[in-house]
């Protein structure tokens, strides 16, 4: 354990990153707003954040697993509007939710094959599927409306064993991310795959016997699955489809990656590192609206700190 | 062929092999025996590479055949010939630095738990054993990136080492290793010797052949000399077996005069461990950098144009101090006194393919200027570049990438005498050349030289050297441990002087 925490602070190479980073600044926001602000350390307020980090968390953690094998994936917030649109079409849930994954899992798939296949950039293939879906959803659903199944917001308000809800979500979220990037083999091809592309060794992880095509498109997959999940839970929050929810959502995303220390050339990167670049977008969205700074230079603030603490964490500075 | 010997286990017959229009192997036979450590050597593009690479499944032979225990193979990858029981530890490294050495030993092919997750607690007991077998110290969940060239080729070799593999190919195996790292190899090697894997063994180093191997083949221009067990075989018998090309009347007369000091190296330390050298090149002359390859001599060309920082030394040009040039604005710097820069790789670091000939051969002058300032063509330049280079082209609008590999290296040359430059590095004069173009380069080069340029040069060809060139410097372990003139030099005696350290064939 404390050999682990300190393998994020110290410039000792780890291919998780310099999480430590993102840490320190996690904690001390969480610092500065508890003692700074009345309104910060109160139950509902903490139970909102909570609730508002999850959709965020849920897909940057998607976008993870393409950014390490050195890609990026534009569509993740039309995936996350599609889902919502599709749950509030008028149908039994046992239909529509598992009909939210499997398109999610086929618009991946096409992402994944058109990457690879067709050789066509990450950027463009999936800003494209980002246009695409974003038609089909506006066509389902022109402006925000429906219906949710019941199943869903249940699953989304409410508490259990103390704990809202959404933090049993990201629990799930974060357990299978880590267990998929750490436990399998799968997980160690991507990172292999990678590692690779940023050294300049393409053909490494190839000629090592690993089917670098197969495993690329299964990240695309793996990213619009979590898309598509973090698309129920704000479904079962907003309790209707809408068109827009899920707008920028995967600049967000991508933010939260890369303030978690995850290099965008790809093979370093960690679920623990993204899990606190959400969270402090959430924290720094909440502390500056108690402040009252206007959601302009929120905006602006935002971009800021994105150059600033990637700057913190190069791949230089790793000597990776 | 050989008293009590083993029997064969891997037969290579008559293999042959082309790129394009270059015979690189020509009927070339090899038998290898269990439990015996087998010498492949030969000239830098005797083929031995490319006779290994078709072990090892990563190229295909167009003629011969390969059996194994008598039963023929056909090796259409890698993986197939890892299945095969062959495994290569290559020159190049092919580690990822962004995992660790536990996880690159066992990449693609994890063992896994009843879960199906990794058996990282099997994946390390092995990796640990692996590597205590090669006497090394490194803890196993280390990442790659974080270890010395000479330990990541020590885990390349562990890597390639596997229990299952019969056949061990080692290609240069100790290029990156000292004389201890080359102790504890050895011992390795003894151990699976003994265990009946039979080994190939490439290197330069004719006290590791004398040291650790059963028997040498020799390699020349792709084709097979002669197979020999090691006791019938001397150093200089090997190196004899290893020359011996005609020279021809391929190159020009030597220089008659040559002029004032133009370049002048003092105590120069290519790197922190090499010795330190002197070097002057004149006005008029050629000196080419010789030696085997990957001595050093690519680090000494580039330390002039910043690609590389010398550890220590002075540097004058026509009599004056200069800084090294640092990589920021080496290439400009250097350019702007008069040096022009020949890369070895022409369709890599030197041409731009896509661009036209014309483009090629003027980028170096526009890239002089600041650089919003008008792009003339400079047709007239280009004309008379393309006359006095004899550049075949159709047109000089066609892209570069479609002329031949002379005509593409002329317009490189072509791009720096467009320039009037005093002093030219080359890398590689003539690769991938017919030998009608290599003759015209070599006279354009003399020309230079004799209009009152110098021309630093090295190349993979000897030959090619001893021909060109007015005097050699030998470069070893990155420094110059020899000058000769080179109309007294011999391929022995450069090869001679190349493998000798402090005097005695080492």
């Amino acid at each position: 354990m404390i050999t682990w925490l300190r393998s994020g602070f110290s410039t000792r190479r780890s291919r998780h990153g310099l999480w430590g980073v993102p840490l320190v600044i996690a904690v001390g926001l969480t610092v500065v707003l508890t003692f700074g602000t009345d309104q910060f350390a109160t139950r509902e307020n903490l139970f909102n954040l909570v609730a508002k980090a999850m959709p965020l968390l849920i897909a940057a953690i998607g976008q993870l697993f393409v950014i390490l094998v050195g890609g990026l994936d534009l569509s993740v917030g039309s995936v996350i509007s599609f889902s919502t649109a599709i749950l509030s079409l008028d149908g039994p849930a046992v239909l529509m939710i598992p009909a939210v994954f499997v398109l999610a899992g086929l618009v991946g798939l096409i992402n994944g094959l058109v990457i690879t296949r067709l050789n066509v950039h990450p950027i463009i293939a999936t800003l494209a599927m980002q246009y695409i879906l974003l038609g089909i959803t506006r066509i389902l659903r022109p402006v925000s409306g429906g219906e949710v199944p019941g199943i869903v917001i249940a699953a989304v308000q409410g508490n259990f064993l103390g704990l809202p809800l959404p933090v049993f979500w990201g629990l799930f979220a974060i357990g299978l991310a880590a267990k998929i990037l750490y436990g399998s083999r799968y997980g160690l091809h991507l990172f292999a795959i990678g590692g690779g592309v940023a050294a300049g060794m393409d053909d490494a992880a190839r000629n090592y016997g690993i089917r670098v095509e197969r495993n690329i498109v299964l990240a695309y997959v793996a990213c619009s699955l979590f898309a598509a999940l973090a698309g129920v839970f704000l479904a079962g929050r907003i309790v209707s489809g809408d068109p827009n929810v899920g707008l920028l959502f995967e600049l967000d995303a991508i933010t939260a990656v890369a303030i978690g220390g995850t290099q965008l050339s790809g093979g370093v990167g960690s679920v623990h590192g993204t899990v606190l670049g959400a969270i402090i977008m959430v924290l720094l969205a909440n502390g500056m609206n108690m402040a009252s700074i206007s959601p302009f230079l929120q905006t602006a603030i935002k971009g800021g700190l994105l150059l600033a603490i990637v700057g913190l964490q190069s791949r230089k500075k790793m000597g990776l | 062929m050989f008293d009590g010997e083993p029997a064969c286990l891997v037969e290579m017959q008559s293999i042959s092999k082309a790129f394009g229009t270059s015979k690189v192997l020509k009927g070339v036979t090899l038998r290898l025996r269990s439990g015996s450590v087998h010498a492949l050597m030969g000239e830098n593009g005797a083929g031995k590479s490319t006779l290994m690479k078709i072990l090892a499944g990563v190229h295909r032979s167009d003629e011969g055949s390969i059996l194994k225990d008598g039963k023929p193979l056909h090796l259409l990858s890698p993986r197939e010939a890892l299945a095969a029981g062959i495994s290569t530890v290559f020159q190049e490294m092919s580690l990822l630095p962004n995992l660790t050495i536990v996880e690159n030993m066992f990449l693609g092919r994890e063992p896994l738990t009843a879960g199906g997750g990794l058996d990282r607690r099997k994946m390390r007991a092995e990796t640990a054993k692996a590597l205590a077998e090669l006497d090394l110290k490194l803890d196993p969940d280390q990442l790659i990136s974080t270890l010395t060239i000479a330990e990541r080729q020590f885990v390349e070799i562990a890597h390639g080492i596997k229990a299952e593999a019969s056949v061990l190919i080692l290609d240069e195996p100790t290029a990156a290793l000292n004389a201890a790292d080359v102790d504890v190899l050895n011992r390795s090697i003894r151990r699976l010797k003994a265990e009946g894997k039979a080994i190939v063994y490439i290197s330069h180093r004719m006290d590791e052949i004398f040291d650790i191997c059963d028997e040498v083949t020799v390699l020349k221009d792709g084709q097979h000399v002669a197979t020999r067990p090691i006791s019938d075989v001397t150093p200089h018998s090997l190196i004899a077996m290893m020359v011996g090309r005609e020279l021809s009347n391929l190159f020009p007369a030597r220089a008659m005069t040559l002029g004032q000091p133009l370049l002048e190296l003092t105590d120069f330390c290519a790197s922190a461990t090499a010795r330190p050298f002197d070097l002057t090149l004149r006005k008029g002359e050629i000196l080419g950098l010789a030696g085997l390859e990957g001595q050093g001599q690519q680090r000494i060309m580039r330390s002039l144009i910043g690609r590389f920082q010398p550890t220590g030394g002075t540097l004058r040009l026509h009599g004056q101090a200069l800084k090294f040039p640092r990589p920021g604005n080496g290439i400009r710097a250097m350019a702007r006194l008069g040096i022009g820069f020949v890369p070895e790789d022409r369709k890599e670091e030197g041409l731009m393919l896509g661009l036209s000939v014309a483009t090629n051969l003027v980028i170096a002058l526009h890239a002089e200027k600041p650089a919003f300032t008008r792009a003339r063509g400079l047709g007239a330049v280009v004309q008379r570049m393309m006359d006095a280079l004899q550049v075949r082209a159709a047109s000089t609008t066609i892209p570069v990438g479609s002329l031949s590999g002379g005509n593409q290296q002329k317009v490189l040359l072509g791009r720096y005498l467009a320039r009037n430059v005093k002093l030219l590095v080359i890398e590689e004069p003539t690769r991938g050349v017919d030998i009608g173009a290599k003759s015209e380069i070599y006279g354009l080069l003399r020309d230079f030289a004799h209009a009152g340029g110098a021309v630093l040069v090295t190349s993979r060809e000897t030959v090619e050297l001893i021909g060109l060139c007015d005097r050699l410097a030998i470069v070893h372990d990155d420094t110059v441990v020899t000058e000769m003139p080179a109309a007294d030099a011999t391929e022995h005696g450069i090869l001679a002087a190349a493998l000798t350290t402090n005097g005695v064939v080492a």
